[in-house]
């Protein structure tokens, strides 16, 4: 249970919601069982179908329910349909989905079950070599970009949404330029700097396109870097921009380190009691000295380091052991 | 300073929260009782190892829970579900691997079969699914990975695919995602190093970024978040901290707040832990609370191994103990 508030009943109370809950307990033990027996003897028939969707609105996890339902589809259901029904069948069966989960956005059996009705729509309407051979198919997974997206609106943070999102992108029947995933990023990035999800996100999705060669992964890091410095300046505090700036300047370069624990130390001069500023240049400087000793002035970034991890210890007191331990290892 | 009592001064109630979890399976009148019954197996999970961590083990009848268990048994597929006539899945036939062998009752149950229903869900990629219907996870990986090392049969894993798969879901800030790309995620990172604590591969983690990560979770009233700029929740006492305890920097975040922070969150009324203070308890939250408490050297426990997550005796008496370091339990 997450997020409920605890509220002690007075027995009065209690004895109330007792008596209220009994009949709908009576109701769904019925229906449970009902269906249940139906599972048993192998019951595939539409009189079935209709009872799993009376149980799964009012309970969504029930997810032995779920495999029912798909059972049913398969082996009772489909074989007997046109293509134009399985269809039919298949989009009311998103629908339903998208309607549990405006209410249960975090219920992974309903994800899942989206999942498997995207894959089973069949091909069609037309036949194979007609132009609407796959019209179906890419109408459906159009649409799915827009229910996770309205998802993510209501909660930016949902990770079964990005999984999902990440699922769609990669499965589409007609993909999806990644260049307008990159710019979708950015729009949530910039509604919530603490968006660390569209911050991962985003760093998937250019690693991908440097891969791939389709952006030229040097310059597009230093875009990168330069986004992360206004953000870091826009809210020094944030965690996820420290993260992501750790990402971008991955590496051992004595020149790009040099310039990065230049320019934080600007930032730090801005904000003297800036945390993240502080393990950052630590961080980069300490990378400096284990790759580059011989031609750093290594006792001055030494003892820079020691002092700033002082500072840290007493600035960050919950994390100070692991601050004294960095000031020890090398 | 605020008149009323201070959290660092509170105690872990246990004989509450052995009265909240004996009381559990006495709420037949309450609706949610029924509408959780695909918890069921692992409720009893839940609360039969958060009992062992408060040494009331036997606060459960023992041939109850065993035959509770076994009445979850799904004889068309081989394996457990969470509920009588519920269909098998990797998660709950693991919550009673746990039970019968905390219980020393594996010889109830068809460990062959239960084997082979394991391995059949390993993917070619290296992951596994939940159950015949496909879902993967790493969570579900965790599952196998235990399940078959508490059965003894790891043997018959495919060892290097399966890590080859979790090291696919690493993720630049040294955490682990639920697939591959999928963002790092504190309940994730326990279930993929855990796991491969137990196959002997911790050289595939980056300790020195994995902890720095990890010890950011924790938040300035000592509670623990899951990901970067979330809200606290006591059920990341156990992941985060498991994980800590598996590469040995438990040290690196603050344990008295982070104790003081889990009990705020008990019910002293009702008993039980619950995921903030102020908040509805629930036998998960309790477990995972008293399993954090126990990590960090809390008086009166008993030791819990966080590879497992099971009482480290019963862990030690089948010779499975992995390298991990918990904090040393205080006297006081």
């Amino acid at each position: 249970m997450h997020g409920i508030k605890r509220v002690h009943q007075s027995p009065e109370a209690a004895q109330v919601k007792k008596l209220r809950d009994q009949a709908k307990i009576q109701e769904y033990l019925a229906l449970t069982d009902e269906i249940l027996s139906r599972k048993k003897n192998q019951d595939w028939s539409v009189d079935a179908f209709r009872l799993t969707s009376r149980l799964l609105q009012i309970n969504p996890e029930f997810y032995t329910v779920w495999n029912y339902r798909r059972n049913i589809l398969i082996l009772g259901i489909f074989p007997h349909s046109s293509l134009q029904d399985v269809n039919n069948f298949i989009t009311d069966d998103l629908s339903m989905t998208t309607a549990a989960l405006r209410s249960h956005p975090k219920v992974y059996w309903i994800w899942n079950h989206r999942r498997w009705c995207l894959e089973n729509v069949p091909n069609g309407p037309g036949n194979k070599g007609e132009n609407d051979y796959s019209e179906w198919k890419k109408g459906n997974w159009d649409k799915e970009i827009y229910v996770v997206e309205k998802i993510l609106d209501a909660d930016p943070r949902n990770f079964h949404a990005w999984n999902y999102r990440r699922y769609i992108l990669a499965s589409m029947p007609v993909s999806k330029p990644l260049n307008s995933e990159l710019h979708y990023t950015a729009r949530k990035i910039e509604a919530n700097l603490s968006n660390f999800s569209a911050w991962h996100q985003r760093s998937k999705i250019l690693a991908i396109l440097w891969d791939g060669k389709e952006l030229f992964s040097i310059k597009s890091k230093e875009d990168e870097l330069e986004l992360a410095k206004n953000a870091m300046y826009t809210d020094p505090d944030d965690q996820s921009v420290w993260v992501y700036h750790r990402l971008m300047r991955k590496g051992n370069n004595k020149i790009l380190l040099e310039r990065e624990v230049s320019a934080i130390q600007e930032l730090l001069d801005e904000q003297p009691d800036s945390k993240w500023c502080m393990e950052s240049i630590v961080h980069y400087t300490q990378l400096l000295l284990r790759n580059h000793a011989s031609s750093v002035d290594s006792p001055a970034l030494t003892s820079y380091c020691q002092s700033l991890l002082g500072r840290l210890q007493r600035l960050d007191p919950l994390r100070q052991h692991r601050y004294k331990e960095l000031g020890v290892s090398k | 300073m605020s008149s009323s009592p201070s959290s660092s001064q509170l105690e872990l109630k246990i004989p509450l929260h052995v009265a909240y979890i004996k009381s559990l399976g006495e709420n037949k009148d309450d609706l949610a009782y029924h509408l959780t019954a695909h918890l069921r197996i692992n409720a009893i999970y839940w609360g039969l190892t958060a009992l062992c961590v408060m040494d009331h083990k036997g606060a459960l009848d023992r041939e109850e829970v065993i035959g509770f268990v076994m009445s979850c048994w799904d004889e068309e597929v081989g394996a457990f579900g969470a509920h009588p006539r519920h269909d098998a899945h990797m998660l709950s036939t693991l919550s009673a691997i746990q039970i019968l062998v905390t219980h020393d009752a594996l010889d109830r149950m068809d460990v062959p079969r239960v084997v082979k229903f394991i391995l059949s869900l390993h993917q070619q990629s290296g992951v596994f699914a939940g159950d015949a219907f496909g879902e993967t996870d790493t969570r579900f990986t965790y599952c196998a990975v235990n399940a078959l090392s508490l059965l003894g049969h790891l043997h018959e894993l495919d060892v290097d695919r399966t890590v080859d798969y979790i090291v696919r879901c690493r993720n630049f800030d040294g955490g682990f995602g639920s697939g591959i790309g999928a963002e790092s995620h504190a309940a994730q990172v326990f279930v993929c190093v855990a796991a491969l604590a137990i196959l002997d591969r911790l050289d595939v983690v980056d300790v020195q970024t994995l902890g720095w990560w990890l010890s950011e979770r924790q938040l300035p009233n000592g509670g623990l978040n899951g990901r970067p700029e979330k809200l606290e929740d006591v059920c990341y006492s156990f992941w985060v901290l498991s994980a800590l305890a598996i590469i040995e920097k438990i040290s690196w975040i603050d344990a008295d707040k982070l104790t003081a922070f889990i009990l705020s969150a008990q019910d002293l009324e009702g008993g039980g832990i619950a995921d903030r203070p102020g908040d509805m308890v629930d036998v998960f939250h309790t477990l995972f609370g008293v399993a954090g408490l126990s990590l960090l050297g809390y008086p009166g426990l008993v030791d819990l191994d966080p590879v497992y997550c099971m009482p480290v005796s019963i862990i030690e008496k089948r010779g499975l103990r992995k390298q991990w370091k918990a904090l040393e339990r205080r006297k006081s």
